[in-house]
């Protein structure tokens, strides 16, 4: 059966060429079109399983949540300049209108418009009309797109000064109260002394080292800012009442801009109008985004800014992951061409065998196209390892197919003789790699299960056009010759070294035969240390502005992008969660509405607080005059004060809370310096040098001050109940979905996820501890890494033995079977040993090549084996010099498609690469070393002069 | 005859006996003879992770009276904390803190016992517990174990119901052979099957007759951090001037 069609299909070749032709280009054309409507998706939760309640959670929150999807500018430089930046980009953000669907959207509503007059005209009263109006409604939205939906750089302080009070917890209120009974500026540094003095230790409430950071830094910016203003008001300034109320806002609210902590960087989150789900506007809205601040950027020498978040991250992941993929393909495809040239010592038939190969490789990608839709992180690499293993086929085509020609065979014979001949072998061994590449398919994973899909029926694409498309070049290339009365010169393309060396290790096959185990035992124990990177940043692409942003994010806002994200169902279940997870080892903080809506005991509690305070505030007077004993006081109260903070520094420093002793620097000096710098009592020092020539600024600043102090207090003193419909969108939308139905918590863990695995782990267990829908990258990664890391296992298994089901069919012997298998295995082993000795580690990608491995490699075994029963089962040297050249070939040609991976920009690809790299050759030399031990041994039983055929020749 | 071989063997028997019949009160009783004697004197160093991830080293000197009632801890190392110092009285009731830069002394809130201790995993009230071990908890002993092979009595120590101390539960592990506690497993004041944190007692040498733990390493379970803490030189007993434990000797 197989025989009568390789015939046909031969004679069909040779007798109707441009029939064939024309079949080729049809089929072409049409995976052509098919392959453009390919997708890439570079998100790692497509890796998983389509229904794992993590991915299904997570895809849920980015379409729920606008703000899921966020552009994050992150600007750097000098703080008054990059605030200014700021306030200059913000506006012309929202501005930005995308055009780069228009014409598309117009052409959609053209045709819809045409369809709708002609269903009018059939039937009026066709209610489809009313789809179809809507259709184009929605069509209409896409033209000139507003990107930007709102920037968010600053808290939102309106709402803050009204309900400033209300969101301090109530044991912070009982423990501050004072602070906000004196609006005058020695009333109020004196009871701020006051409640330093007085709690000295955190609060009772169990809060993380983190949040008690934050906290004292954002008091100690409030005094920073005080004390800077006073300076600058006992030098002579005076002080306008702006200047006045951004201090104030600084000591009642926090500073409003999103800045660092070093305050020399700040973060723009802009929240677009589509998310991350939508590719074409994922693209064209990043570029016009990153145009606009390469723009405003001109005109702030000193200020640097760039792109991060999950959509410019998401662009450039898969612009740079698909240029990464066609530079890594040519690079593949002009080093085989090149080596091929070289080993062939002509050009025409490489050139064909790359041209096939790349229609094939079309023809794979339409496939791919209408069976799956696209591409993922581990699919993108398809072209590469399809360059690598398909190219085998061709080469073995025209070899048979030259040698049949150059015995003087006409086409169609020549055709068909090679179609038998070396056809069978090529089927066979395509078909092997192909089942253990579809073995993939029984993984859990998305990710694995659509590798095995896409490379196992990318390879029979590949074979199918190895036999439809290069014969046809071939015979037309034949009757140009016979046209021009060429003939096809006899050349000896074995390689004798390798065929000398063989026999040599033939003749020493036990010590041969030792050495290839003790080699072997060594790469055991190698492969056993090998551990696994699960640090899914080292697998991001290199280089890329958007990914080293987030570790700008992380060093200067401590801020990891990495969070586990909650669904909740209410606000009040928000809160629960967030309490809940709080109270967990592994937890630093978590962010939910609760922060900006407290419950209802909660604000009930605070209310009684809040009323005294607003009761203190409004006895209070603002005292019109100072007297010389209240210049005095104020003398008295900034040392107190600059005690009182030198005091919390050396705590601080006793405390491991660098960020707080690096703030306290700001206002006190360093204490290892032997003259510390020390603002606030140079300023105390300066008013007790002439209490009386400042007491009248002091009167002026406090004239200005407290009425702006006192209003503040009187502001923020509400007690009127937040609901909902009170917070500003900016809040609103970070935590709750369109329709405030659902509501997010995110939840950072308390240390790095990705240089721990223990943590990771413990982290991830921790969160499903309180609720199972946790998901996000360290939900999403650790699951991953598990289902991954059992899906490997799982395949290697299955593919070893779908291999060797294989085999045995096609040695019909299960002996032969097993010799085929011995190197790979031994080449398996020696892939991991090798990796660890290079020091690679396993990653969730380059796992993937074990399995791989097993398909591709046992190609060399099964040729040599094919070819030592061909032979009689002896002549090592004729086996190697000729075959063993073919599996040479063949290995350094998928070699070096591997290895053009190492130029991939994704790290992860380049990961795989390597693996499979070391794999291929590994395979190779285990191949030459274990089977010209074990064919020497079994020649000599055969024969007893095992390489007299070795000296004939 | 050989007298010694007999009496030897009488002692060891009644050793055994002993060690076999003791109560987990009475073990308790003697790990809390052993740890708080009338006064001690000792130099140590302290290693912390700061919040930026890096290790600080401490250098201090510390002073123990009235069985572990009275304890002043002084910094020597590094620099920037030469002559701090903490007051703990009344079992770390009243802590105070000296400040040599402003020469100010401050008095620490009564919650602050239980909150870590300069950045260590110890608490203010791990440092200063005296008979805590006695007056907050009942302790059962439970089956005997076998720690770095050492045979240790193991014993289950329950908060009482009136006591404030920060765990709920503490598992003990005291070698039979000179009652050192060679680890204590805390559990969470408010879960007492969640485990909290563990301390491990090392490198013991006898000073003055008393079998004392050079090393001291407490273990986070729930903030996975580590502080280690080591003995230099010890001194059971000294002469102490009660000066030392009021603010003036905090000054000093």
């Amino acid at each position: 059966m197989r025989e009568k069609l390789l015939t046909q299909l031969a004679r069909t070749h040779a007798e109707h060429p441009w029939r064939m032709c024309i079949i080729i280009l049809i089929i072409t054309v049409l995976f052509g079109l098919a392959s453009m409507e390919l997708k890439v998706t570079m998100r790692w939760s497509d890796l998983l399983p389509e229904t794992d309640p993590r991915t299904v959670e997570y895809n849920r929150i980015i379409e729920e949540f606008t703000s899921a999807s966020n552009i994050v500018v992150v600007v750097q430089g000098p703080t008054d300049k990059i605030k200014a930046f700021a306030d200059a980009l913000a506006p012309q953000l929202i501005c930005i209108r995308d055009t780069s669907l228009n014409q598309q959207a117009a052409k959609s509503i053209l045709d819809l418009e045409k369809k709708k007059r002609n269903r009018s005209k059939k039937n009026p009263d066709d209610v489809k009309t009313a789809g179809l109006n809507a259709e184009i409604a929605s069509l209409k939205t896409q033209i000139d797109f507003p990107l930007i939906q709102r920037v968010d750089y600053k808290i939102p302080m309106d709402f803050l000064h009204r309900h400033g009070l209300m969101l301090m917890k109530a044991g912070d209120l009982e423990d501050n109260q004072a602070m906000f009974t004196d609006p005058n500026i020695h009333g109020f540094i004196r009871n701020m002394n006051d409640v330093l003095e007085k709690e000295y230790v955190g609060r009772k409430e169990s809060l993380s080292t983190r949040e008690k950071e934050d906290q004292a830094i954002g008091f100690l910016d409030g005094i920073e800012s005080l004390i800077a203003l006073l300076n600058v008001t006992v030098k002579g300034s005076v002080q306008d009442t702006a200047a006045i109320r951004s201090t104030v806002n600084h000591l009642m609210v926090g500073e409003p801009y999103f800045l660092s902590y070093d305050k020399q960087a700040l973060i723009m989150i802009a929240v677009p109008n589509f998310t991350a789900m939508e590719v074409d506007r994922m693209v064209s809205g990043t570029d016009a985004v990153q145009h606009r601040v390469d723009e405003t950027l001109k005109a702030f020498p000193g200020v640097r800014a760039g792109l991060t978040g999950m959509i410019p991250i998401g662009r450039d992941e898969m612009v740079y992951g698909m240029e990464s993929a066609n530079v890594t393909s040519i690079i593949a495809v002009i080093a085989i061409l090149i080596l091929l040239i070289i080993a062939f010592r002509m050009w025409i038939a490489p050139l064909f065998a790359i041209l096939n190969l790349i229609i094939g490789i079309l023809w794979a990608t339409g496939l791919t196209a209408l069976i799956v839709g696209s591409l993922n992180i581990m699919t993108q690499m398809m072209t590469v390892i399809l360059l690598g293993l398909g190219i085998d086929f061709s080469i073995h085509l025209i070899s048979g197919f030259t040698e049949q020609r150059s015995a003087g065979r006409d086409i169609r014979i020549s055709l068909e003789r090679t179609f038998l001949i070396y056809g069978k072998g090529i089927v066979t061994g395509a078909l092997t790699t192909a089942f253990a590449f579809l073995a993939l398919l029984i993984s859990h994973s998305r990710g694995m299960k659509e590798m095995g899909l896409v490379t196992g029926l990318g390879l029979i694409a590949v074979l199918l056009a190895t036999f439809i498309v290069l014969p046809n070049f071939l015979v037309f290339r034949e009757r140009r010759l016979e046209r021009k009365h060429i003939r096809h010169a006899e050349r000896d393309i074995t390689f004798r070294v390798l065929g000398r060396s063989a026999a040599w290790m033939g003749r020493r096959h036990w010590f041969i035969l030792s050495v290839s185990v003790i080699l072997t035992a060594f790469m055991v124990w190698e492969a056993r240390q090998i551990t696994f990177d699960q640090n899914y940043m080292n697998m991001e692409p290199r280089g890329l502005t958007s990914v080293m942003l987030q570790d700008t994010i992380t060093d200067k806002f401590d801020l990891s992008m990495d969070y586990a994200l909650v669904l909740a169902g209410s606000a009040d279940e928000s809160r629960t969660l967030a309490k809940a997870y709080r109270k967990l080892g592994s937890v630093a903080m978590t962010e939910d509405i609760g922060l900006y809506i407290p419950s209802a005991g909660e604000q009930a509690a605070r209310r009684r607080y809040i009323r005294h305070i607003r009761e203190r505030i409004l006895d209070s007077r603002i005292q019109a005059n100072l007297g010389l004993s209240d210049a005095e006081t104020i003398e008295h109260e900034i040392r107190r004060l600059g005690w009182n903070i030198m005091e919390i520094q050396d705590m601080a420093f006793q405390n491991g809370q660098d960020r707080v002793d690096t703030k306290c620097v700001s206002l006190v000096g360093n204490p290892d310096d032997e003259q510390p710098r020390n603002p606030i009592l140079a300023l105390a020092d300066t008013l007790a040098a002439g209490p009386v020539r400042y007491l009248n600024t002091l009167n002026q600043f406090n004239r200005a001050f407290a009425p702006v102090l006192s209003n503040q207090i009187r502001t923020m003193a509400n007690t009127e109940a937040i609901s909902l419909d009170m917070l500003p969108e900016s809040i609103l939308e970070r935590y709750a979905n369109r329709d405030s139905s659902k509501f997010l918590v995110s939840v950072y863990p308390s240390a790095s996820i990705w240089t721990n695995l223990e943590f990771l782990k413990r982290f991830v267990h921790d969160l499903s501890g309180v609720n199972d829908r946790a998901t996000g990258m360290p939900t999403i990664f650790a699951a991953l890494i598990e289902i991954i890391g059992n899906d490997g296992r799982k395949a290697l298994m299955l593919t070893i033995t779908v291999v060797f089901l294989l085999l045995c069919l096609d040695f019909r012997h299960i002996g032969h079977a097993f010799m085929a298998m011995i190197p790979l295995i031994a080449g398996t082993v020696w892939m991991v040993g090798l990796m660890h000795l290079t020091g690679l580690q396993f990653t969730v990608i380059n796992v993937m090549g074990l399995p791989m491995i097993i398909g591709i490699g046992i190609d060399d075994g099964v040729h040599i084996v094919h070819r030592w029963v061909f032979e009689g089962k002896r002549d090592l040297y004729t086996i190697f010099a000729s075959t063993g050249k073919a599996i040479l070939l063949t290995t350094l040609t998928t070699m070096l498609a591997f290895g053009s991976l190492f130029f991939a920009v994704w790290r992860g690809f380049a990961s795989l690469g390597s693996a499979l790299f070391l794999g291929v050759g590994a395979c190779f030399v285990t191949t030459v070393l274990f089977l010209s031990g074990l064919l020497g041994v079994l020649s000599k039983k055969s024969d007893k002069n095992p390489i007299k055929d070795y000296h004939m020749k | 005859m050989n007298l010694k071989k007999p009496v030897l063997f009488v002692s060891l028997l009644s050793l055994a006996c002993t060690a076999r019949d003791l109560t987990g009160p009475q073990i308790i009783q003697k790990v809390n003879d052993l740890m708080n004697p009338e006064s001690m004197w000792a130099a140590a160093k302290m290693v912390i992770q700061t919040t930026s991830g890096q290790e600080r080293t401490f250098t201090y000197e510390s002073w123990s009276g009235n069985h572990g009632e009275k304890n002043l801890i002084r910094y020597k190392e590094p620099a920037r904390v030469r002559g701090q110092a903490t007051l703990l009285l009344d079992y770390a009731d009243n802590i105070w803190m000296y400040f040599p830069r402003t020469q100010r002394v401050r008095k620490l809130a009564t919650h602050a016992k239980k909150q870590k201790m300069e950045g260590s995993d110890f608490s203010y009230e791990d440092m200063g517990a005296g008979n805590a071990f006695i007056d907050d908890f009942e302790s059962v002993r439970l089956d005997d174990e076998e720690l770095d092979g050492q045979r240790c009595f193991q014993i289950e120590m329950t908060r009482k119901k009136d006591s404030d101390i920060s765990y709920s539960k503490m598992i003990m592990f005291v070698r039979q052979d000179n009652f050192v506690p060679v680890r204590i497993v805390y559990y969470d004041e408010n879960h007492p099957d969640e485990l909290l944190k563990t301390l491990t007692q090392s490198d013991i040498r006898d000073i003055q007759g008393i079998p004392t733990a050079m090393k001291i390493t407490m273990q986070s379970e729930s903030d996975k951090s580590e502080t280690r803490m080591e003995l230099l030189e010890v001194k059971y007993n000294p002469e102490l001037d009660p000066v030392l434990f009021t603010e003036r000797g905090l000054k000093q």
